[in-house]
């Protein structure tokens, strides 16, 4: 018997040591391929760069890094991936992205008491998805509360017409639009829907072009929102084209038809000289070469806020698992981040400033 | 208004749908072979004349040119190096379209890492629409493609019905081994099948890629298209999988004049549907023909 308990306790022992000795990691269900990549690139550049500040600085003391796994940007392959992530990897916290990615994966996060933050899905009902879903990008309903009284006011705007995807998303800006456009002295005149798997837009444009509006709406996101605008104005649609922050993409920005639309997004001063924001620039131009995204800045956030909180468990001398960062996460509540201070509200969203847009010269220029 | 609007976009359409659909058709009909990298020949000239014309700045005639060539390169050795061999050992109809297909995902996968995933697109003026009177627009490009369309259909049928190469062609979709006993090689006739098929692709994909843009998974969509322009024309019949790649088009167009704009696409399909139950055989297929 006491040899058995012997072999026991070295057995444990030879387990333990790897454990103790294994480095923090957190997963990433992003969309690597499929028609959302480039905001996949987005994100994923932007949560890399975190994971190499919290190595460099120190703050664990073990070494972090991400799992990434492939969403596709579809939800039947992001709930494979989180499944991996969850139960093979056993990853604490999962990066998400994209609203019906989010959705089909929050279930799981739940279940299993893994932190889910989302930092590029934007459909209202990410909020209170669980009490493991995080968001640190604004919801949707918020940028067309700012966009829609600024195009009343500065752009004069009196009919206005929507072009949405046939999900969650786009349902959720038709539903904001419908209710908002009166209080702000607009009508809506017309709302135009399409699967978001759709190609061709010319009768699309036809239709609106028929309505006659002051500017057009689009909710719609990736490579098909280039493929809308670009098509749509070889249409003969010269309309005011307006959107949401899936417009802060670089196909979208090196479009020349998408040039002179306004578009709403979370504040982002890259010019800060606030210290997060200002190293984060820093190195993001000096690791990729070009100015980050406030795509870049969400993901950059989400990971960075999650090293804080695994760190402030390290200190109380506390276990990290998903349950105990997410309680973490809840008991700072206020986070030093890019972009200034973020804070998380009790319905996994949180509060930031927003501002409004405009595509020009291959670039953003704000207007508000 | 709208309703003629509405008709021109829909035939400006359906002419890019008939010549992706006919050269499926020229291909399966004369080799019965389910090329589903049909679809790839359409996104490399689709990416090659971008590279060229807008990376590269080559003169875009040449760049149409050297990406035409491409796709039909690409095709023959597909016929050669690939379909060939799995052939000769016998290999079924299913593993011949399995192969096509693997072919198709490692071509898609390739065009990710040379071009990145990205939508691209050529920047011209042409595919800016013109006012024609009465508020009905369209463009440069519009206009061209339906006489590419047209004229291509001519010489195609010309070629298929005048020429030693077409007849031949016709025979080697009836009868291979009628084609070997008049002293012909259906092994290079399947190539000539598979050179016109891929170049008949070229001026769909040289049009998309000013006109709508261009992923690295448009080819999937162009075999889907094909496909439905085939079974509705008729399986293996020229004119049928031109007139239903016209029919799809204008189907898709016409379908928002009164439905919501979501039918679009549902709507072409759902013909697809009725004339899988009410006439399998399609318009023109009473039997399997080039």
């Amino acid at each position: 018997m006491k040899r058995v308990m012997l072999a026991a306790a070295a057995a444990a022992l030879l387990l333990a040591a790897p454990a103790a000795a294994q480095n923090y990691h957190i997963g990433a269900v992003l969309p690597n391929s499929g028609p959302m990549t480039s905001f996949g690139e987005l994100f994923r550049n932007g949560a890399d760069l975190a994971a190499e500040h919290i190595n460099s600085d120190k703050i664990l003391s073990k070494p972090f890094s991400i799992n990434h796994e492939d969403s596709q940007g579809a939800p039947q392959a992001a709930v494979t991936a989180m499944n991996k992530l969850v139960r093979v990897n056993q990853e604490p916290v999962v990066l998400t992205a994209m609203s019906g990615v989010s959705k089909a994966i929050a279930p799981i996060g739940d279940r299993e008491k893994v932190v889910a933050i989302n930092g590029g899905g934007v459909a209202p009902d990410l909020a209170k998805l669980g009490p493991y879903f995080f968001n640190v990008i604004p919801l949707v309903n918020y940028e067309v509360r700012a966009l829609l009284p600024y195009l009343a006011k500065e752009k004069k705007v009196k009919r206005i017409a929507l072009v949405y995807v046939e999900d969650p998303l786009g349902e959720a800006v038709q539903r904001e639009i419908s209710e908002l456009a009166p209080k702000n002295g607009m009508e809506l005149v017309g709302s135009f829907s399409l699967p978001s798997q759709s190609r061709q837009f010319a009768p699309i444009a036809a239709k609106v072009r028929e309505v006659n509006p002051d500017a057009v709406y689009v909710a719609y996101y990736g490579q098909t929102m280039v493929a809308l605008i670009k098509q749509m104005r070889d249409a003969g649609m010269d309309k005011l084209l307006v959107s949401y922050s899936a417009f802060n993409d670089p196909d979208m920005m090196a479009l020349p038809a998408a040039e002179g639309s306004v578009y709403s997004s979370q504040k982002m001063d890259w010019a800060s000289t606030d210290p997060v924001t200002a190293r984060f620039v820093a190195d993001f131009k000096k690791k990729y070469g070009k100015t980050p995204s406030f795509y870049n800045a969400n993901y950059y956030n989400a990971v960075w806020v999650t090293g804080k909180a695994m760190a402030s468990l390290e200190k109380k001398g506390q276990p990290i698992t998903g349950e105990t960062i997410r309680n973490e996460l809840l008991a700072i509540k206020t986070f030093d981040a890019v972009g200034g201070k973020m804070e998380f509200q009790p319905d996994g969203t949180v509060s930031m400033p927003l501002q409004i847009n405009e595509l020009t010269g291959g670039g953003t220029k704000v207007l508000n | 208004m709208l309703l003629l609007q509405l008709l021109v976009d829909g035939l400006q359409l359906g002419a890019i749908y008939a010549l992706m659909a006919v050269g499926f058709a020229v291909i399966f009909g004369a080799t019965r072979v389910f090329h589903y990298a049909h679809g790839t020949s359409y996104v490399i000239v689709g990416y090659l004349f971008y590279y060229l014309a807008e990376r590269l700045h080559l003169a875009w005639w040449a760049a149409a040119a050297a990406a035409s060539a491409a796709g039909v390169v690409f095709g023959v050795l597909l016929d050669r190096w690939m379909y060939r061999p799995i052939q000769r050992d016998e290999g079924s109809f299913f593993t011949v379209f399995v192969a096509s297909f693997g072919i198709a995902v490692v071509a898609e996968n390739v065009i990710v890492i040379l071009f990145g995933a990205s939508f691209v697109s050529i920047s011209t003026p042409l595919t800016r629409a013109n006012d024609i009177g009465g508020g009905i627009v369209i463009s440069h490009l519009g206009i061209l493609s339906m006489l590419i369309a047209v004229g291509l259909f001519t010489f195609l049928n010309w070629f298929l019905a005048k020429t030693d190469v077409g007849v031949a062609l016709r025979a080697l979709s009836e009868n291979p081994e009628l084609v070997r006993s008049f002293g012909l090689n259906p092994r290079k006739l399947s190539q000539y099948a598979f050179a016109i098929g891929s170049l008949l692709v070229a001026p769909a994909a040289l049009v998309a890629t000013c006109v709508t843009g261009l992923t690295p998974t448009a080819g999937h969509r162009v075999v889907l298209i094909s496909i439905a322009a085939s079974i509705i024309g008729g399986i293996g019949s020229l004119r049928g999988a031109g007139l239903g790649g016209l029919i799809l088009g204008l189907a898709e167009s016409l379908a928002v004049w009164k439905l919501s704009t979501g039918w679009s696409e549902a709507v072409a399909f759902v013909i697809l549907f009725a004339f899988i139950l009410a006439r399998p055989s399609g318009l023109f297929g009473s039997k399997a023909r080039v």
